[in-house]
């Protein structure tokens, strides 16, 4: 029906997720989800607890004493003070710093009501308009992203950046972590299909009810992940952040659909708590459609400390080289190499798509027909010169390793193939005048087949 | 009248990856794929094309254009990686033995791209064309290992070595040069075919016709005609003389695939083209006929050269008969030989 954000939340160690795989019932019922529920002796074998590390203190409690004191003080007609501990180097709305605390490099500090100059009385209620905010969401258990709160009074704050800080800085005061605040970063991955995540604080995400404007509306609105004849699954997706994009010209490749960390973390927390789900990724059939599948399956290097953040199992779907030319072209050397039938499909450079079915689903009937797109050059474009500069960029990356494994000898391949025919191609050029449900019933038929034969 | 001509021999999986380019030499063939090591092969020793040599850990990334000097002695050969590395070689006579002669250097300046796609080199193996991907055409003196001049084909080109529009052309997928040292030959993305006189160094005819991505263009034995062909399926030729368009090859029924490379043959009365589909033809450039088709396999071939006339018989009993060779994504260099006694 909808996709709906990843929310960072889920996967950060405080919190106490849940990951259930309802493909069996389309609706589940609400209370077989319940962390409680789920913990308890009669868990459904179709209920994954995520494990944790520790609980989270409870940020709620601590906001509303913050609240009393306010009270208190307004009833007696004191100054408002709301303690406030900030980074050394965040002096975004008071340059004068008091106290400071050596260990933890933060100022000790607070904001009165009414302050002492006019930066006071907008960063006095710049902090309150946010608690107030997280507040609300952990009453009624939804989250909140930062954007969305910058964007409630973009006046007040100014800038993203004075949001992202406070928020930081307000979770470092009260001792809870940020998404104990039920405030998350801007979601870039969005999720549909047959799961219900719930987060730590209780709140829950049915996958196949949240909604959120999405890429590839089409698929989810169809409901692709329960009518494909692959079977169910759930759907991922990752869309361009619009103002990363614009504001940062130079590094406008980071948007590209590139999965951000909690979307990687998503999957391979998916991955590793259903080890049997198989993951398919449909990328571009472009140099970023490339490097975006490399990042899942083999992390970013920036990030490379990071844990579970690599999705090994990941497949990929396409689109390659031979989807782009034709149904008859290279499909007999395809099956040459080592990665057997799969073959090639092209995403749009600024999406792409994880996608993941139950290992064990029954696979139907096959499907019939095949687009009648006739020539490679109906819906292909000429690589540019930043194409063409990034495509060598990968390869350099990848025949950096010393031995390739067979991946990483199909992305070079299909990274030369592009290169000496200097086209790429978008998700689209696959599909059926905009619908892409045949070739992707196809497709994961196609891999389920694979797999089950092995 | 169709000319025959049957499978010889076939060198199966030569390559583990897909082999790009080929460039023969009066006794031998080499061969140039997504791995990093090139190839050598003998053609005038066996039936069996046996392999000679093999030069290891010549392009990291692979390599996707190699080129001899057509009629040349045979002592020369062009690579280029697909890191825009561009390698020189020489043969050494009396081993027989190739090695690295000598490495482009990439340019200094940053704003002067160091990229290189095609190749191509003079019949005396002393110059070297080379591409770029913003349209220019760098010519290499190879022995003095110096550039001596840089043909630009953006907007405000045509005076030659021209300043101030660099690297504002298309593409430049495709170049030759004409055996007698007269012309330079590119072929665009953008479908542009401009031929530059060498003496004069500045571009002669500014060709149109074709519209879509050149991917080869070839200039005949006696350098009259020029022949061009890429993704619009058919193959245009040129008259040098006056930069007229003068014929168009093409097959007649479906919508032609991609042609990928294209060779004159010695006596310059055929054309070779190979194409994404899979299939080699043959032409009858003077009737303007395909003579022959053979689709030995249904996936792309990248490339298809001739093989130079050899004075002795490959094998008793063989005949003298033209010999060329294809290559492309199942990795196998397939010999043709042309059918004797019909």
């Amino acid at each position: 029906m909808y996709f709906c954000p990843i929310r960072n939340q889920y996967l950060h160690p405080p919190s106490q997720p849940t990951v259930t795989n309802s493909h069996e019932r389309p609706s589940p019922p609400l209370e077989q989800l319940s962390p409680v529920r789920a913990s308890s002796t009669r868990v459904p074998h179709n209920i994954v607890i995520v494990p944790q590390s520790h609980s989270s203190d409870d940020a709620l409690s601590k906001i509303e004493a913050l609240f009393e004191t306010i009270v208190d003080a307004i009833s007696v007609g004191s100054p408002i003070t709301i303690p406030y501990r900030r980074s050394t180097n965040a002096q975004v709305f008071d340059p004068t710093a008091s106290a400071s605390n050596p260990r933890d490099g933060r100022h000790m500090d607070s904001v009165r009501f009414p302050g002492r100059n006019p930066q006071e009385l907008r960063r006095f209620e710049a902090l309150f308009r946010i608690i107030e905010i997280s507040h609300e969401a952990l009453l009624s258990g939804t989250l909140v992203t930062k954007r969305n709160i910058y964007y409630q009074n973009m006046e007040l704050f100014r800038s993203q950046s004075v949001v992202d800080e406070m928020v930081d800085n307000l979770a470092f005061t009260l001792g809870v972590g940020r998404n104990d605040l039920n405030i998350v970063a801007t979601a870039k991955g969005l999720v549909a299909g047959q799961v219900e995540l719930i987060m730590r604080g209780g709140s829950k995400i049915n996958c196949a009810e949240s909604s959120d404007s999405a890429t590839f509306r089409t698929l989810s609105a169809s409901r692709y992940y329960t009518v494909s004849r692959a079977g169910s699954g759930i759907l991922v997706t990752v869309r361009l952040c619009d103002l990363f994009y614009s504001n940062n010209a130079d590094n406008y490749t980071q948007g590209k659909g590139y999965p951000d960390l909690a979307t990687r973390k998503f999957l391979a927390t998916i991955h590793s708590v259903r080890p049997r789900l198989l993951m398919f990724a449909l990328v571009d059939f472009d140099p970023h459609g490339i490097s975006v599948l490399r990042t899942y399956q083999y992390s970013s290097q920036r990030l490379d400390h990071e844990e579970r953040t690599k999705v090994f199992g990941l497949r990929w779907l396409g689109i390659r080289s031979s989807d782009v030319l034709s149904n008859t072209v290279m499909t007999q050397d395809c099956s040459a190499n080592s990665q057997g039938s799969q073959s090639s499909q092209d995403l749009s450079s600024q999406e792409s798509i994880a996608y993941s079915v139950d290992g064990e689903c029954i696979v139907r009937q096959r499907p019939r027909s095949r687009r009648t797109k006739s020539h490679p050059s109906d819906y292909t474009a000429p690589l540019n010169e930043r194409d063409r500069e990034k495509a060598v960029s990968v390869l350099r990356d990848i025949c950096g390793t010393t031995r390739l494994d067979a991946t990483e000898r199909e992305h070079k391949l299909e990274l030369q193939r592009m290169l000496m025919l200097n086209i790429k191609a978008e998700i689209q050029a696959v599909d059926d005048f905009g619908d892409i449900t045949n070739w992707l019933d196809e497709r994961l038929l196609e891999h389920s087949r694979d797999v089950n034969s092995h | 009248m169709s000319k025959q001509y049957l499978t010889l021999h076939t060198v199966d999986q030569a390559h583990p990856a897909e082999i790009f380019s080929l460039a023969p030499t009066p006794n031998a063939l080499i061969s140039a794929s997504g791995s990093s090591h090139l190839l050598i092969h003998s053609t005038t020793t066996s039936p069996t094309f046996p392999l000679t040599q093999s030069l290891s850990n010549a392009h990291r990334l692979g390599c996707h254009h190699i080129t001899t000097a057509r009629g040349g002695p045979g002592n020369t050969f062009v690579s280029v990686g697909f890191g825009g590395d561009t390698k020189v070689w020489h043969r050494n006579p009396e081993t027989d033995q190739w090695a690295l002669y000598w490495t482009l250097p990439t340019p200094d300046n940053k704003k002067e791209k160091g990229d290189v796609w095609a190749v191509a080199l003079s019949a005396d193996e002393g110059y070297l064309a080379a591409t770029t991907s913003d349209g220019r055409i760098h010519v290499w003196d190879v022995l003095r290992k110096a550039k001596i001049q840089t043909y630009e084909t953006g907007a405000g080109a045509g005076g030659g070595g021209g300043q101030g529009s660099v690297g504002t052309g298309s593409f430049a997928m495709a170049v030759d040069l004409s055996r007698d040292g007269k012309f330079t030959a590119s072929g665009h993305e953008n479908g542009g075919v401009y031929v530059f006189n060498n003496d004069a160094g500045r571009m002669v005819y500014s060709l149109s016709g074709l519209a879509k991505p050149i991917r080869a263009v070839a200039f005949s034995p006696g350098c009259k005609r020029l022949a061009a062909a890429g993704n619009a399926g058919i193959i245009a030729i040129y008259d040098m003389q006056h930069g007229e368009h003068v014929a168009n090859l093409s097959a007649t029924g479906t919508r032609p695939a991609w042609i990928t490379s294209i060779d004159w043959n010695d006596t310059g009365e055929y054309l070779l083209s190979g194409s994404l589909h899979g299939k080699v033809r043959v032409w009858d450039v003077a009737r303007g006929v395909c003579v022959a088709t053979h689709s030995e396999t249904e996936s792309a071939l990248w490339c298809v050269r001739w093989l130079p006339k050899s004075e002795k018989t490959l094998a008793p009993g063989m005949g003298k008969g033209e010999m060329f060779v294809a290559a492309g994504a199942n990795r196998s260099l397939t010999f043709y030989r042309e059918a004797t006694g019909s």
